[in-house]
């Protein structure tokens, strides 16, 4: 007997499931971490420690692995001949981009987001305490966490533009093809 | 990396021997692309393909790079050689990535292992590039041409534990006051050359700052086993003079000559405050 297909072929899943995992869990241990010390942890080198360390394998995880993965990006600085800095950006073609799943890229910038937002609450709650040395802590994971999302904001942009601009050139060369092969024929 | 990126897409119509021509010579560039950029300090790596943003053409498009050859007796005497089109990516020479996603650029899609591998290997190389003689030191604008900031990030935090772990008493704050120390006075030491007129850049210049480095944490951790007060003085400034050593090059290179003194003495004190933590923390 024929069944119905109950679920619509429109909802998917994470494509990367541990990628996310991987992407999520981090953040979210440096942000534990750090929350949880003032209760239980009173060293504060301790605190420091693990929760910039954890901060910075966030930053590496974020920039090298679940950006390539889940939203097919990736930003680096290198120093030319001239020794002059140069921002580098790079993407997946159009169509790759477009296949890329949406949950994942949507956890992926929420989270981004999300962390940052809450790095400066708790930057607040330092300050108002007082707190000068937990306010190191914050002030590095949050400059972190915002050095990934500025690059990251870059890169999809120049993305952007590079498809923009391979748009125009088809279309120019299309154009000038057919003028070339109109004038031929005549 | 150092592709010209500046050569425009040749539109004109050219006669059909031109367009073979340029062919042919589009796929020996596109295989001398994939030769590794020419700087003799960098450890080899995997070349980046060529994607950077001035490009005028994206590279991971495959799609057409030459206009499609037209079947014209030539019009215009076209330029006689026409600029080549850009390289095609170095990355459609090397096969297809396993991923599906086409030609792909190799970074993109790599394994993360690759990843992990190159960003260790390019710390254990600047290392030895800033604090280790060798043949590139006279030419420092070159040799941490790959900066990156975690191996000063390590540093920093180990002598601060070092240090925390050799006081007797408030070691959490001399803990702070160590890393919030070497990192301001870094942001600072690279302010100031900046300030001075010089040429440097402030991500190279603070990972240069950091590697020298190094030679104190060594410092720090045999005054940590040995509390020979002697003894910590004699390492200390041995690993000083080393570090400050390891500093001279990059510090006095990027500035006018006349100011050189005035870039290198600030180094020169920030180590020796530190020197002096050593010592002094019991």
């Amino acid at each position: 007997m024929a069944s119905v297909d109950l679920n619509p072929t429109a909802v998917e899943n994470y494509a990367n499931p541990k990628t996310c995992f991987f992407h999520v869990i981090f953040k979210a241990a440096s942000l534990a971490f750090y929350i949880l010390s003032a209760i239980f942890v009173s060293n504060f080198v301790i605190i420091f420690v693990v929760t910039v360390l954890l901060a910075a394998l966030d930053f590496w995880v974020v920039k090298n692995v679940s950006g390539r993965i889940l939203v097919g990006l990736r930003w680096w600085n290198e120093i030319n001949d001239l020794g002059e800095s140069v921002w580098k950006f790079e993407s997946l073609d159009q169509e790759s981009l477009a296949r890329m799943n949406k949950k994942d890229s949507w956890l992926f910038w929420w989270t981004l987001y999300l962390t940052a937002a809450l790095w400066i609450v708790l930057a607040i709650f330092s300050l108002i305490r007082l707190q000068a040395d937990y306010l190191l802590v914050i002030g590095v994971c949050l400059t972190l966490s915002i050095a990934n999302i500025i690059g990251f904001t870059k890169c999809r942009k120049d993305a952007k533009q590079k498809i923009q601009q391979f748009a125009s050139q088809t279309i120019a060369s299309q154009f000038s093809s057919t003028i070339q092969s109109a004038f031929s024929v005549v | 990396m150092s592709h010209s990126d500046t050569i425009p897409l040749h539109q004109s119509s050219q006669s059909d021997i031109d367009e073979i021509e340029n062919l042919i010579h589009a796929s020996v560039q596109s295989s001398s692309a994939t030769v590794l950029p020419a700087r003799p300090p960098s450890p080899p790596r995997a070349s980046i393909p060529i994607s950077s943003s001035p490009s005028p053409s994206p590279s991971p498009f495959i799609s057409s790079n030459l206009p499609p050859l037209p079947p014209t007796n030539h019009k215009v005497p076209s330029v006689p050689t026409a600029p080549p089109p850009p390289p095609l990516p170095s990355s459609s020479s090397r096969g297809v990535a396993p991923t599906g996603f086409g030609p792909a650029p190799n970074t993109l899609t790599e394994p993360v292992w690759d990843t992990v591998k190159r960003d260790l290997s390019r710390i254990v190389s600047n290392l030895k590039l800033v604090v280790f003689p060798n043949p590139y030191r006279e030419d420092p604008g070159k040799a941490l041409r790959d900066w990156d900031l975690w191996g000063p990030f390590f540093f920093i935090v180990f002598l601060g534990l070092a240090l925390s772990w050799s006081a007797s008493v408030k070691k959490s704050e001399v803990f702070a006051v160590a890393f919030a120390l070497l990192a301001a006075g870094a942001v600072i030491l690279t302010l100031n050359v900046l300030l001075l007129g010089g040429h440097i850049i402030f991500f190279q210049s603070l990972s240069l700052l950091g590697y020298c480095l190094f030679p104190l944490d060594v410092g720090a951790i045999i005054c940590m086993l040995k509390d020979n007060v002697i003894l910590k003085v004699i390492v200390v400034s041995v690993t000083l003079a080393w570090s400050s050593w390891a500093a001279y090059p990059f510090m006095s290179s990027a500035v006018n000559p006349r100011r050189k003194a005035l870039a290198l003495y600030p180094v020169f004190l920030m180590y020796v405050s530190v020197g002096f933590l050593i010592i002094a923390i019991d």
